[in-house]
């Protein structure tokens, strides 16, 4: 009888919604394939974390840092449209560093109708651009080359990926590397004569790994 | 000697015709009727001198000069309480009511608040018409079985006026002569028959006529008080004492003659004033102000189903040149909401030379707003509030960053690289570009440098981070004589000794200096 009583009033704790248990903890959403087979097994979720921050550190530009997501977006901007936004499929540039070239961008399989460049004039105006597209729940992904990106801005812009629903992608130097952010995840992309290296930093419910020549 | 009507039968002038509406269900209702069935309905201001100041004050009385002297014209119920009565003189009212606000009589503005009147009573009919200084007349025939019969009409009508603040007579009567004076006799009438209109009539004092106080006056001297007494007359003596004008008026009143109108045709773009008593240099109540006229204009907008692309906000000063604020948008729209959160983007960095005393709303050319469908939430998920389109975004993304600085891109068939590709304007109404098909199988880099780079070259090989190590090429690229930008390249693709992918060239036009130049012109990120 008493042993009743005590599971009873254990179930009756149970219920009491201050109560967090370690089990209810949704597993790592669905990724969104980046199409090296490569990297998503190495990313929890089997890609890239969608409606986050993920930052990729690069040594300099050229070095294929923008193949590595194309196959993503490609399939971002041709997707249905979801049942939660208005028009979705939009890929936004946030101060991009050179002119994203349309001839290369058709052959990788993005939808040219689907771009929206935004040249934004100074620091500030480049992370209120990118805060807004992605909170607007128009634009699948936002790439933007931020001039300088703090904890508190990483953390803003991972709450507007959250709230749009979108895929926020910032590129960084790599002196950035020791920096602290928000990002779910952080990928450090450098090469060399020997070939391409690709380092997970970061990544939220995954862990740290070294790649090679995944593009 | 009873007055003879006229001979001929009564004949409604094609002029007078409502103008063929748009809506399917109206014109299904208009075509059928037959040419006598038209109904007229009156709405007299007789309190408009005062209405036209607007509401709030309530000791006010409307001061005229009548030949030479101020005379009170009209005064609040409250005033009138308090003594202050119409022909006196200001002082007296003052004298009996010390809080008394008096006005100057403004003719321009009663004009403008009837105007306005016009525009809101055109969503019961499409042919409104402003008959008098204080007389708008509506065809309402047409519009009984949309608004659920006369007296729903009527009820509609005289509960919106109220709501504006305006005490208005109404009246209904097949011609709108009879629905004026009917209207201006403070009666009540709703006369559907023709046949009806010559009894209601009989009794209505000649005082509603607005004929000359002298015509009035030797009428009431031969005993002749009321428009019955007028029909028993003589048709040629009295055309001849007292004009054809005024037999002509009576024929058509009866409906014996016909009497067209011009019907009042609103203006289609919006234009608005607000003028403030002393400069103001507060920004947030100038946004409020500017708040305000974008109800109206979207008011304006609202009641003709059309939105607008374009705005232009202008703030006056007393003695600067105007600063204006033109705002635009990707497509068009009404909503004050809106235009506001764009006006609050601009206005932030906006330079006022001096103190604002007038600011001015002006709408755009206005095209025709399409509705759009509410989505159900079947699927247990609201859609989302707060989420917004892309040209939402654009716009939102322009008006802080500025237009030039928003855009998308487009591929053009053509060889030569920097052609090859062309900004697309997000803005243009409805932008249809057909997106070019590139070639598919040629090798080409994701970034493109905005103007080619001359790369330093060591012994004829070109230098970037160090020696480049070619990967492929060259792909020879020629001419373009149509448009003297002709070019003629091997581009090549390299690899630099850090790794990066670069598509560099050579240009083979040697004409201006020996040895051939190489240029960076893209990066394969």
């Amino acid at each position: 009888m008493p042993r009743n009583s005590d599971t009873s009033s254990l179930e009756k704790l149970l219920e009491n919604p201050r109560v967090w248990r370690a089990r209810s903890q949704p597993g790592p959403a669905e990724g969104l394939s980046s199409g090296y087979a490569q990297l998503d097994r190495m990313l929890p979720g089997g890609g890239w974390p969608r409606q986050a921050l993920t930052e990729i550190l690069v040594e300099q530009y050229g070095i294929g840092e923008l193949q590595l997501l194309m196959p993503a977006l490609a399939s971002l901007c041709t997707e249905e449209p979801g049942a939660e936004s208005v028009e979705p499929g939009w890929i936004a540039w946030v101060a991009p560093p050179f002119q994203p070239y349309p001839p290369a961008l058709q052959k990788c399989g993005i939808n040219l109708a689907r771009m929206l460049i935004v040249r934004p004039r100074n620091a500030s105006e480049v992370l209120w651009s990118a805060e807004q597209a992605l909170s607007s729940g128009t634009c699948a992904a936002v790439l933007l080359w931020p001039h300088v990106l703090d904890d508190q801005a990483s953390r803003r812009l991972q709450l507007a990926a959250e709230k749009g629903g979108s895929w926020a992608i910032a590129f960084r130097p790599l002196s950035a590397r020791h920096e602290p952010s928000a990002a779910a995840l952080r990928l450090e992309l450098s090469a060399s004569h020997r070939g391409k290296r690709l380092a997970i930093l970061k990544s939220r419910g995954g862990s740290p790994a070294v790649l090679h020549d995944v593009v | 000697m009873t007055m003879r009507p006229a001979r001929r039968p009564p004949v409604i002038a094609r002029d007078n015709a409502p103008p063929p509406d748009t809506s399917a269900q109206h014109s299904q209702y208009a075509l059928p009727l037959a040419k006598e069935e038209r109904l007229w309905f009156c709405v007299y201001l007789p309190n408009l001198p005062l209405e036209a100041c607007g509401p709030g004050d309530k000791d006010l009385a409307v001061i005229e000069e009548q030949q030479g002297v101020h005379r009170v014209l009209l005064a609040s119920d409250h005033a009138r309480a308090a003594g202050v009565l119409p022909g006196q003189s200001p002082n007296a009212a003052l004298a009996l009511l010390p809080t008394l606000t008096l006005e100057e009589r403004s003719v321009i503005r009663e004009q403008q608040v009837l105007e306005l009147l016009a525009t809101w009573l055109e969503q019961f009919s499409s042919f409104v018409c402003v008959a008098g200084p204080d007389v708008l007349l509506l065809e309402i025939a047409g519009s009984l079985r949309l608004f659920g019969g006369l007296k729903s009409l009527r009820r509609q009508v005289a509960r919106g006026l109220e709501a504006q603040g305006f005490g208005a007579s109404l009246a209904i009567a097949p011609t709108p002569l009879a629905a004026t004076w009917l209207a201006r006799g403070r009666r009540r009438a709703c006369i559907r028959e023709p046949a009806n209109v010559m009894a209601a009539l009989r009794n209505l004092p000649l005082s509603c006529l607005d004929w000359p106080p002298t015509v009035l006056e030797s009428l009431a001297g031969m005993g002749i008080t009321d428009v019955g007494d007028c029909l028993r007359l003589p048709r040629e003596g009295f055309a001849r004492r007292f004009g054809v004008k005024r037999l002509l008026q009576l024929d058509r009143a009866l409906g014996h003659l016909p009497d067209p109108r011009n019907s009042w045709r609103a203006p289609e773009r919006f234009c608005a004033d607000f003028e403030m008593t002393e400069e103001q240099s507060d920004r947030e109540l100038l946004l409020t102000i500017c708040h305000e006229l974008l109800h109206a204009h979207e008011q304006f907008l609202l009641s003709r189903q059309l939105g607008t692309q374009r705005l232009l906000f202008t703030f006056f000063h007393l003695k600067a040149k105007a600063t204006s604020l033109p705002l635009g948008g990707a497509r068009a729209d009404r909503a004050a909401g809106h235009w506001y959160e764009l006006l609050r983007l601009r206005f932030e960095k906006l330079v006022l030379p001096e103190p604002v005393i007038a600011i001015r709303l002006r709408g755009g050319t206005t095209q025709a707003l399409n509705g759009t469908s509410g989505r159900l939430a079947f699927d247990g998920r609201a859609p989302r509030e707060h989420y917004y389109s892309m040209s939402q975004l654009a716009e939102r993304l322009a008006a802080r960053i500025g237009n030039e600085s928003v855009h998308g891109v487009n591929a053009v068939a053509d060889h030569r690289p920097q052609y090859a590709w062309s900004t697309r304007d997000l803005f243009a109404a409805r932008a249809v570009d057909a997106l070019a098909r590139v070639r598919q199988g040629i090798e080409r880099p994701l970034w493109l440098l905005p103007e080619p780079e001359l790369l330093s070259t060591d012994n004829g090989y070109p230098l970037h981070q160090g020696k480049l190590r070619f990967v492929s090429g060259p792909e020879r690229l020629e001419t373009g004589w149509w448009d003297e930008h002709g070019i003629a390249r091997d581009y090549y693709t390299a690899i630099s000794p850090r790794g990066a992918g670069l598509w560099v060239f050579r240009n083979r036009d040697r004409h201006h200096g020996g040895e051939a130049a190489w240029y960076l012109h893209g990066i394969f990120g």
